[in-house]
């Protein structure tokens, strides 16, 4: 029996304890996956797993805290299921984890700009490390490495930190955490105005639509988040570059020893910035100042809830 | 009097209600000169020092921000400073991502007794400052640039 | 009509260049992989062969538009009185907005019943729209998300342009629509259209057209929607992936919800209209701290229900929706507004059945 098989099997065992499951079913057309919330068996039939499905489902647990839900999560999503369970946003008890291993998440934006055609997909297929995509006028073949998103290659975790069930084997074929990020490494080669006018340069583009802030597993203020209050007025109305990048900075603040890196943020924004180099370089200085890594251990205190003393790691200026 | 000559710096202080705003106190009552590029925000412990009151600092138009507060195991609560540590620490590496300067942005511990020291720490401050010069101003769009001349 | 004009892609930026005298040119650029509307830069390429991610909404609607500045002045004799100052902000620039398509640009036409009918015309959006003429590039190819057919367009629309460019080998057959429009294309040069390339011209279109397919019955539609408003299970369960952001409502050409407010710093200051957003918790929030949408399904509600039962409802039937599919292509979660609207008719006529 396939490992999907296996899969499909064990959800419509468990669906009659369970309010609904978690899982991806294919979207408007065979490159874009979408959330899938199953409630009967033949939900379950439409389920699908493979390098598409990207969206990181634990996103929707906060809002469900009183359900019985199952969820289907990769790697890196577990992260995120740890860290809600560490800041008791939802309950063990309620839910159901079904782990699967990542052999990495597709960029799904990233193909349709490298495929010539912006036509219409009729099928979208995975070998050996390879994604083919057909259209009426042909098909392209891409290395999956080339279109993976960003947090692939800094997230070291294929298989599931958490789980109630465990499907199938780490693929070591992965990327998982082999690397650093590619823009936060050509951010760190940059000068500081090269870094100054890159930011204003790409938040430029933002439509302050929050898609970053309504994706993110981790802002949990949801309907009462600071960037829409006016007293205290932390951002005006005015769609300029202040505003758009001093929105970042608030969401990074407050992710500060939360975010796991899962990449919402970045995959749902619709205009492509790359913000989630900012969390990444928060991240490092966490791991640098307080050894610590957020969404791996259910037991652990996130570093800016506690502190110590003397502090190992922090060099106060003598004056 | 000014430290430099010429034009003023934007600094913004932030200081906490029972040490380092008693010791820039101390420091006035003894008479003793410094820099007045220095503009105070008074809190009532640097736990109360939003990380992003620095960043919002920076963003309209600071040249520099100073967070001052009690010692270490001497906070008026006994554990505000720590938690401040950890923040304020944090925000200053993100700096230099953003493309500002990490000397922009220092906190230090002053005590309400400690005048002569807090001349140091504001007089060295506006120094390194104005080294550094004048900020880049984000996103100043003609009309911002305009207010902000007017505003002097 | 005037006879079709065949222009060659080597025509196009020597046209741009010649109305970039008189006017903003916008034309579809690539701002590191986003295609947006800037002003033209014949040094930058112009991304034609896809529609764009942000469409030229800001053209003649922009996301943040001053409507006047204030400033108050206090009397030292008379501190309990004090005068303001008000400026109004209205728009003068002449634009053009080149190689929209005909989703895009017909966004306007629905805007145009709510923003400049006889009984009430908004001066800024007004002054604005009258500024602004579209020369829109027709589809040579039709996406997944390309529902246009299903609204009352097609891919050649020339409802809301002024010129339409039909694309052929080695160009475009353009045609004026408006007066408005045979000034631009005068400027153009180019030559007489052979009946060959109208006929190509035809030909790519109704390749398009074949390529969308076939069309749902929308007719039912906005009586559907009335008709389920209170099944909430139903809108719980289209919503269920719906993360409330307002991706879907930016991106769309036909979105006009709008907030006002008044941006001081110290005694001056300017009253500022925005983008609002319906899928937003504070969009509907009361004073008395009472929400009448309180959840996403309640907003997702009333996304679709505007677009597609209470605006054709008020004007005779027309969909507040250009068929353009950018909610779904962009939605983080995909959330496909085609499915909701069939499902709400599958609903209701369940519904009415069992009733």
């Amino acid at each position: 029996m396939s490992m999907l098989e296996e899969l499909k099997t064990k959800i419509k065992d468990e669906l009659p304890n369970l309010d609904w499951v978690i899982g991806w079913k294919q979207g408007f057309d065979p490159l874009q996956a979408t959330p899938h919330f199953m409630r009967t068996e033949q939900d379950v039939d439409q389920l699908i797993y493979n390098p598409l499905c990207a969206q990181n489902l634990a996103t929707f647990l906060p809002g469900m805290k009183d359900k019985k839900v199952g969820i289907l999560v990769k790697g890196c999503d577990s992260r995120t299921i740890v860290e809600l369970l560490q800041e008791n946003l939802i309950t063990r008890e309620n839910l159901v984890i079904f782990g699967l291993p990542c052999s990495g998440a597709v960029d799904v934006s990233k193909v349709r700009k490298e495929i010539d055609s912006p036509g219409r997909i009729t099928e979208v297929t995975f070998d050996g490390g390879h994604i083919r995509i057909s259209t009426k006028q042909g098909s392209s073949s891409l290395a999956l490495a080339d279109v993976l998103l960003p947090k692939c290659r800094t997230n070291p975790y294929a298989m599931p930190v958490i789980a109630d069930h465990v499907f199938g084997q780490e693929e070591k074929a992965g990327p998982c955490g082999q690397g650093e990020s590619p823009a936060l490494e050509a951010l760190e080669a940059m000068s500081l105005e090269q870094r100054f006018d890159y930011w204003q340069y790409h938040m430029d583009r933002c439509i302050r639509c929050y898609a970053c802030r309504n994706a993110c597993p981790m802002c949990v203020c949801r309907d009462h988040c600071i960037a829409d209050t006016r007293d205290p007025h932390w951002l005006s109305q005015e769609t300029d570059v202040q505003q758009k990048w001093m929105f970042q900075l608030i969401h990074v603040m407050h992710l500060a020893g939360r975010c796991t890196e899962c990449g919402e943020c970045e995959r749902a924004c619709p205009m492509d910035i790359p913000i989630l180099s900012l969390r990444q370089k928060l991240n490092r200085e966490i791991k640098d100042l307080f050894d610590y890594e957020a969404g791996v251990d259910p037991e652990a205190v996130p570093p800016l809830l506690t502190f110590k003393v003397e502090e190992a790691n922090i060099n106060e200026r003598g004056w | 009097m000014s430290a430099h000559d010429g034009r003023e710096l934007r600094i913004i202080g932030f200081l906490c209600n029972w040490c380092s705003y008693g010791g820039a106190d101390t420091a006035g009552v003894a008479r003793l000169s410094q820099p007045t590029d220095l503009r105070i925000v008074r809190l009532p412990c640097t736990g109360r020092m939003d990380p992003l009151f620095m960043f919002k600092s920076l963003f309209t138009g600071a040249d520099g921000v100073l967070v001052s507060g009690c010692h270490p195991r001497d906070c008026h609560y006994s554990e505000g400073n720590f938690y401040a540590r950890r923040r304020l620490e944090l925000a200053k590496r993100l700096l230099p991502l953003l493309g500002f300067d990490q000397r922009r942005f220092e906190y230090t511990w002053v005590s309400a007794s400690e005048g002569q020291r807090w001349q140091t720490v504001v007089t060295k401050f506006t120094d390194q400052i104005h080294e550094l010069g004048p900020a880049p101003k984000v996103g100043l769009s003609p009309e911002t640039a305009a207010r902000m001349a007017e505003a002097g | 009509m005037a006879a079709k004009t065949f222009l060659t892609h080597d025509d196009i930026p020597t046209w741009l260049d010649t109305l970039r005298d008189a006017a903003r040119v916008l034309v579809p650029t690539d701002v590191d992989g986003t295609v947006k509307f800037e002003a033209y830069d014949s040094e930058r390429e112009i991304i034609l062969k896809a529609q764009a991610t942000a469409p030229p909404k800001e053209a003649v609607f922009p996301q943040t538009e001053t409507l006047l500045r204030y400033r108050y002045y206090k009397d030292p004799e008379h501190p309990e009185t004090q005068s303001v100052d008000l400026k109004e902000d209205l728009p003068e620039d002449k634009v053009v907005v080149f190689g929209a398509r005909p989703c895009g640009t017909r966004g306007f036409v629905i805007y145009d019943r709510v923003f400049a009918t006889d009984a009430i015309t908004d001066p800024y959006y007004k002054a604005r729209r009258d500024n602004t003429a579209f020369i829109t590039i027709a589809c040579d190819t039709a996406e997944h998300t390309c529902f246009c057919h299903w609204v009352g367009s097609h891919p050649a629309d020339s409802e809301g342009s002024d010129v339409v460019l039909h694309p052929v080998q080695d160009g475009y057959v353009a045609h004026a629509v408006t007066e408005k429009g045979e000034q631009l294309l005068e400027q153009a040069g180019g030559q007489k259209a052979s009946s060959d390339q109208e006929k190509e011209a035809q030909a790519v279109q109704d390749r398009v057209m074949e390529e969308l397919g076939e069309a749902p019955d929308l007719s039912g539609v906005p009586a559907s929607l009335l008709q389920i408003f209170d099944n909430l299970d139903f809108w719980n369960d289209v919503s269920a992936k719906c993360i409330s952001c307002g991706a879907c409502t930016y991106l769309c050409p036909t979105c006009y919800c709008f907030n006002i407010t008044d941006e001081s710093y110290g005694l001056s200051g300017k009253r500022i209209r925005t983008w609002d957003n319906c899928m937003s918790y504070l969009f509907t929030l009361e004073g008395s701290g009472h929400n009448p949408r309180m959840t996403k399904a309640h907003r997702l509600r009333n996304r679709v229900g505007h677009k597609f039962s209470y605006y054709p409802e008020l004007h005779g039937g027309v969909f507040a929706c250009c068929g353009c599919g950018r909610c779904i292509k962009h939605c983080p979660m995909a959330v496909d507004i085609r499915e909701i609207i069939l499902r709400a008719k599958e609903t209701a006529d369940e519904q009415s059945v069992s009733a």
